[in-house]
């Protein structure tokens, strides 16, 4: 069965893990990527985790995760050699994804308007942190300031508890954002260029993609002036973590007749009927008084026991994860989500899997992240038909590690 | 409509928050994109605020409202099977179907893709319920907020030895959106280039699960996960979230390198910071962050949080206050890029909303239209679209096939 973007082919650099992240969903989907680092590797590689906390270049679990399915090759971009080899590639190429900061991509002369004369057919991408134009596009970003600016961390925190900071959700959500944001926009474009071939130059700021997922935090402002809060706002309620015998649970009713089922499995305590519960607003309003009544009635539970017992009778608890049960669930197992992957440095490893299943055109593992410029040769020597003296000259100016 | 999908149609079968992200990131795009609702059983984000005057109704929301720009909006009563058919009507006149029931319903309402894909051979549908479609729990119900829990990243959230925590937003379901828009245009690509639809199974927790390889590729290398550990991460240092003066104020600080340290301290008018044996390498200030993080806040005390962005910024050091919602609103850069959208709309009137996060230099992208009222396109779609005549729309209407 042949992949939904088989014949795809895309160029991907950067020192985030934006770009690493857009073109990662392509790979996965049969896209043919050849990831750029510089010599001295993707920053990614330095990040972990590392098998036994070993710092290696080789075994960085963010760099394996974000570059599986992806052929690799070094090349200096400062240095004109290394630009004129990245322009041979690109005018091949169908879409080109790149996130270096404004300032160092004109540096590296990665501008649509000079791209764009080695191939006009191209799909430019740059990713940066507040976009290509406008007061901060030079500005200093990495993911905890611009969660910050896209007004994230004010809205996350503990509520009730001021003198807690605001909070960075964990990972590096605001390049995955923008990435899969990035994702989404070239697919739209390389729709548009299987029928036009046309090129063109999408610019994704991951401070808007952050802003344009707030929830009704921002609207909460534009309709009606009420300031944002800790902890999103939560308009309604119950919404929120319950400790367990043995763990967390979520407690969760949306919708007015899960409140009524959960009562229903509380046994009908009056408190349901009390007016300072009667619905989803005044919960909210009197969480404080509501809390400790449904913690009591929680803490005679196990997570499990409370979770199918809850789905059973169609109210959304879910039980708070970890890593660890994530692995062993059952559901996930069925479902194939983990993929396994050798690898010569980790071994066999499972990574995270595809969140959709395309019934005519498989999701798929199919090579580990590579090594440092493990396709030196047969990308710049096979596919671009540098000679070996080539090769040697630009290895020895540096331009290929 | 214009954008890279100009020319495509969409029959939205979507609800709530993650089906109507998916079906707007089409839209965005130029898609023309039909949503079916029901008088029955209204959209659940059509009865949540904000609403202007704190009045509520049906299109008041601007939760609705943020996420329905762009598309139309029919009115119908799936529970009858007339409704049913103009349904697959509307999918035979259309490229892609999203839906987000809950696993099975769809099925049960006859329009699956088997039904549909009798219809429209080669469309390209996605259904993305909470789990899945398959798997022992496909059959469970979800919603965003639990998706945060569920997923694993409340576990890797929060404060240093508190209990995990949310992210401050349902993240699960703008997570599922974009994630679903990405493989419907995979889906899309293929289909221009082979001719061939497909079906996508698509699981909303998976989704948010796929945004956490850190701390999974931390389990299956070791056996263990990254510790909450607030604002802190393991390759920076500073890395916090510091008060600064006036009531809850607060400045994000983040040194990538020594170099950037070196310029922090020198903002600080503490140069000699840089050279403490505590602070002088990653690795020194790591071990020894709450010291670090102390001076830094006694410092940020006394300043006002936009200045203090300036300062720092100006000497490249990545600073910036947690926006407020009011001050992203009024925000001068994200004004001057054109990023809000404030488009007329009968009920609400003008309001800003947060626009498109990319720019296309030839086709561009613009929202055309405020999200429907509901049932706003009842005449263009059953009309113009479905060639009804007026009687029989009537007749449809009499019967609540159509509302």
């Amino acid at each position: 069965m042949a992949c939904a973007l088989e014949g795809l082919s895309v160029i991907e650099c950067g020192p985030n893990i934006a770009a690493s992240y857009a073109s990662k969903l392509m790979a996965d989907l049969g896209a043919d990527i050849i990831k750029v680092e510089s010599p001295a590797g993707d920053p990614a590689r330095t990040l972990g985790p590392f098998p036994g906390g070993k710092a290696d270049p080789e075994a960085s679990g963010t760099f394996l995760y974000l570059n599986s399915n992806k052929q690799g090759v070094t090349l200096a971009l400062d240095k004109p050699k290394g630009r004129a080899v990245l322009d041979r590639l690109l005018a091949d190429a169908d879409v080109f994804i790149q996130d270096y900061p404004p300032g160092e991509a004109e540096a590296l002369g990665l501008t649509y308007q000079r791209i764009r004369e080695a191939n006009p057919r191209l799909i430019m991408a740059s990713i940066t942190p507040f976009g290509l134009s406008g007061p901060y596009r030079g500005f200093k970003a990495y993911d905890l300031t611009v969660a910050s600016a896209g007004g994230w961390t004010a809205v996350n925190g503990w509520p009730g508890r001021p003198d807690m900071p605001p909070l960075r959700a964990f990972g590096q959500q605001t390049a995955y954002q923008a990435g899969v944001n990035a994702a989404v926009a070239v697919m739209g474009a390389a729709f548009q260029q299987l029928k036009t071939s046309r090129g063109q130059h999408i610019e994704v700021s991951a401070q808007e993609c952050i802003v344009s997922i707030l929830e009704l935090t921002f609207v909460m402002w534009s309709y009606m002036e009420v300031p944002a809060v800790r902890w999103g706002q939560r308009p309604i309620h119950p919404i929120d973590f319950f400790e367990c015998k043995d763990g967390w649970i979520f407690v969760l009713c949306l919708e007015e007749h899960q409140w009524k089922s959960f009562l229903d499995m509380m046994g009908n305590p009056e408190w349901g009927e009390w007016e300072v519960f009667a619905n989803p607003f005044v919960r909210a309003s009197n969480w404080d008084a509501l809390k400790p009544l449904i913690q009591e009635w929680v803490s005679e539970w196990t997570v499990d026991d409370l979770y199918r017992a809850a789905q059973t009778k169609r109210i959304p608890f879910a039980p708070v994860s970890t890593m660890a049960d994530l692995l062993n669930s059952q559901h996930l197992k069925a479902r194939g989500f983990f993929a396994e992957i050798g690898h010569p440095r980790t071994g066999d490893l499972k990574y995270p899997g595809a969140p959709y299943k395309l019934s005519g055109t498989p999701w798929e593992l199919r090579t580990p992240a590579p090594r440092l410029g493990q396709h030196n040769e047969p990308v710049l020597g096979g596919r671009l038909g540098l000679s070996p003296e080539e090769m040697a000259s630009l290895r020895k100016d540096g331009v290929v590690a | 409509m214009s954008g890279p999908l100009a020319g495509v149609r969409v029959a939205d079968f979507t609800w709530v928050w993650a089906g109507p992200t998916c079906t707007m990131q089409l839209a965005h795009m130029g898609a023309d994109v039909i949503r079916m609702e029901s008088m029955r059983r209204p959209c659940f984000i059509r009865t949540l605020p904000p609403w202007p005057d704190g009045r509520p109704g049906l299109n008041r929301s601007g939760y609705f409202n943020q996420y329905n720009q762009g598309k139309r909006s029919i009115l119908l009563d799936l529970s009858k099977p007339e409704a049913v058919d103009i349904a697959k009507r509307i999918a035979a006149m259309s490229d892609i179907a999203v839906e987000n029931f809950a696993g099975g319903v769809i099925d049960r309402l006859g329009l699956g893709y088997e039904e549909l894909r009798k219809v429209k051979p080669d469309i390209v549908m996605i259904s993305m319920s909470g789990y899945g479609k398959t798997g022992p729990e496909s059959g469970y119900v979800s919603y965003g907020p639990a998706q945060v829990p569920l997923s694993g990243m409340s576990t890797l959230t929060g404060y240093r030895d508190w209990p995990p925590m949310h992210v401050g937003m349902s993240y699960g379901d703008p997570t599922a959106g974009l994630h679903a828009a990405y493989a419907v245009l995979a889906s899309l690509y293929h289909r221009e280039k082979t001719g061939e639809g497909q079906y996508i199974d698509m699981s909303q927790c998976e989704s948010t699960m796929v945004l956490l390889g850190e701390g999974i590729m931390d389990y299956t290398m070791n056996g263990t996960q990254p510790p909450r550990s607030g604002n802190r991460v393991p390759k920076m240092s500073p890395h916090g979230i510091f008060r600064c003066a006036g009531e809850d104020r607060w400045i994000s600080i983040a040194c990538g390198s020594d170099v950037e340290f070196a310029a922090l301290c020198e903002a600080m008018g503490r140069r000699e910071l840089a050279d403490d044996a505590r602070f002088r390498a990653l690795a020194d200030r790591k071990g020894h962050e709450d010291e670090l993080e102390t001076e830094i806040e006694a410092w940020t005390l006394t300043q006002d949080a936009f200045e203090l962005r300036d300062r720092l910024q100006a000497k490249g050091v990545a600073a910036f206050p947690p926006m407020l919602n009011r001050e992203l609103a009024e925000d001068r850069h994200l004004n001057e890029r054109g990023f809000f959208v404030e488009k007329e709309h009968p009920e609400v009137g003008v309001r800003k909303h947060a626009g498109i996060p990319w720019r296309m230099s030839a086709t561009a992208c613009e929202v055309w239209r405020a999200a429907p009222t509901i049932g706003q396109d009842n005449e263009y779609v059953f009309g113009e679209l479905l060639g009804f005549s007026s009687d029989q729309i009537a007749d449809l209407v009499a019967r609540e096939v159509i509302h």
